[in-house]
């Protein structure tokens, strides 16, 4: 029987599916790519459908999406409390233990995560304009994600934080002190994140290198290594460092054109 | 859906541009050329957005629009050209982009103003993008040999190195009293950018929050707009201020005062472009004294 495999995600699909059954992508549109290599991520149609394990994930919406999952029995997900829109009264909650609470304090980070248990739904949504990001993980990957940018993780991921390393790199960076870590062991898992604005997604070569406002960093395969490069830009008398993320390969590197800028007066 | 115009019969209705070579967007602009376009009944045409991944030429460069809510502008840079930007509105660029800052007078007046004080300015060979912060628009103004268009405060995104930039007073703002507290309010930006092409023609890129909608004001003709709704006008455009106090009967003898609204009044002849997306005028207090106005007493 013919399959199609997703552009996103790679993942093999029926011939009559018109969206990955496995991160909800259009199978009927090309990827959008820019000149300059940056893939588009896919805009997931409203009401579209995907799976993971046993559950459920449908998007909502498109300006502000929101992300409604049916839990089967079993199944669960975790995300930053605040991000709930509604559940089900008979869906069981739970907090995970994530350890380093004052680190987590102190970095800004939220200090309760979320478990939703099925059988039962629950929908989450952020608070800005943006995509829903759907990244099914293979076993044994890892990928780092800028705080406050996951929306859910299922049950099979593993999830911890990791300093953000090098003094410079916290100080200026602007990704803040810590990132999101998400590492799935012998299972496969699902990472829903929320970009603002737009998401685009760049695969860097061993050693290729691209400059980023640190801002608009959203997720990154743990192969890729960043580091904070200054610019000194002067104006008459007046100096002013202005600080850019240099990613450099091998690995993934996604990006949202809308974010806050530390240096911003506007 | 209408069919793509023939080569060389096409001057784009948004940028007023003629092409020779018609793909399915202007190639000075951007914008879709194989669609109707929208006016509505009172005037307004609306300006469609660039379609994803559509490529606009300058010079021997391009800039590709990517994204539909916040649009990132991605400029592929020749080693001959280069464009420049306030350098908050960078979100990418490739090693290979030379980048150095623009230099620029008037410092103090920029700050005070809150306008940015640091342009960038980056040369090709390589790739760099840009993007503002607000869900919205981004509008390719392409500018011929000499011509001038004025814009409003922070919708400026970038623009060709041959596009010289100057800023000046808008010389539209108010004193309003309230109490023994007065203050000056400058409801569409204390000053106003200027953009010429020199020497060739030049492309400036806007980002506009919400849609943008834009028409020609005949000689004579004026409209009333909110002040902070402006993103450009060509320099023919005059403005002034326009208070307006409502009718009705009010609980205390200065609740007219109160419930004013200050307008922006635009005088043609020229082009306006606005956007659907402002914030309304303080008006907290009496108005005392402001730049030349009119008002209207209901």
């Amino acid at each position: 029987m013919q399959r199609i495999e997703c552009q996103w995600c790679k993942a093999q699909n029926d011939a009559d599916r018109t969206s990955c059954a496995t991160c909800g992508a259009p199978l009927d549109q090309k990827n959008l790519v820019s000149d300059s290599g940056w893939t588009e991520a896919p805009r997931l149609r409203d009401m579209t459908e995907f799976h993971f394990s046993n559950s459920t994930c449908q998007i909502e919406g498109e300006i502000v999406p929101v992300a409604e999952l049916a839990l089967a029995q079993g199944d669960a997900v975790f995300f930053e409390h605040h991000v709930m829109l509604w559940k089900e009264p008979q869906v069981p909650m739970s907090a995970m233990n994530t350890g380093g609470g004052m680190k987590r304090m102190l970095g800004g980070m939220p200090h309760i995560i979320s478990v939703a248990h099925g059988p039962g739904r629950v929908a989450l949504s952020r608070d800005a304009t943006g995509e829903v990001v759907v990244l099914p993980l293979h076993p044994s990957m890892e990928i780092d994600v800028r705080e406050h940018a996951f929306l859910a993780g299922t049950h099979s991921l593993t999830y911890s934080f990791v300093r953000i390393k090098g003094l410079a790199n916290v100080m200026h960076g602007g990704e803040g002190m810590y990132m999101d870590r998400f590492v799935t062991a012998n299972e496969p898992g699902l990472l829903l994140l929320h970009g603002y604005g737009n998401v685009f997604q760049k695969t860097l070569a061993e050693g290729e290198k691209i400059l980023i406002e640190p801002g608009g960093f959203l997720y990154k395969d743990s192969g890729v290594t960043m580091n904070t490069v200054q610019q000194n830009l002067k104006t008459g008398l007046m100096r002013h460092g202005m600080y850019l993320a240099e990613m450099t390969g091998p690995g993934r590197v996604g990006i949202q054109s809308m974010y806050v800028h530390a240096g911003a007066t506007e | 859906m209408v069919t793509p115009p023939q080569a060389g019969t096409y001057t784009c209705p948004y940028c007023r541009m003629p092409s020779d070579k018609i793909d399915l967007t202007c190639p000075h602009c951007g914008a879709p050329v194989d669609v109707r376009q929208h006016v509505s009944d009172s005037g307004w045409s609306e300006q469609p957005a660039i379609r994803d991944m559509a490529r606009i030429h300058f010079g021997r460069s391009t800039c590709q629009i990517s994204g539909k809510y916040v649009p990132v502008a991605d400029f592929g840079l020749h080693e001959d050209d280069w464009v420049y930007f306030s350098h908050h509105v960078l979100l990418f660029m490739s090693p290979t982009v030379r980048s150095d800052t623009l230099p620029m007078a008037g410092g103090w007046n920029r700050m005070l103003a809150g306008m940015p004080l640091i342009m960038m300015r980056a040369a090709g060979p390589g790739h760099l993008a840009l993007s503002h912060d607000d869900p919205g628009e981004t509008i390719a103004v392409p500018l011929q040999v000499s011509q001038v268009v004025d814009v409003a405060e922070h919708r400026f995104l970038g623009a060709t190195g041959n596009v010289a930039y100057q800023w000046h007073q808008s010389n539209i703002w108010y004193n309003t009293q309230s109490g023994n507290d007065q203050e000056t309010h400058y409801p569409m930006g204390m000053m106003l950018d200027r953009f010429t092409a020199q020497g060739g023609p030049g492309l400036l890129l806007l980002h506009s929050p919400g849609n943008v909608f834009i028409r020609d004001l005949a000689q004579g003709q004026n409209i009333l707009i909110q002040p902070s709704a402006l993103i450009y006008k060509d320099p023919t455009v005059q403005m002034r201020l326009h208070f307006e106090y409502p009718g009705g009967t009010y609980w205390f003898s200065s609740a007219r005062m109160q419930t004013k609204t200050a307008w922006l009044t635009l005088y043609g002849p020229g082009r306006v472009a606005v956007q659907s997306v402002f914030r309304r005028p303080e008006m907290v207090g009496f108005v005392v004294s402001s730049s030349g106005a009119t008002q209207q007493r209901w």
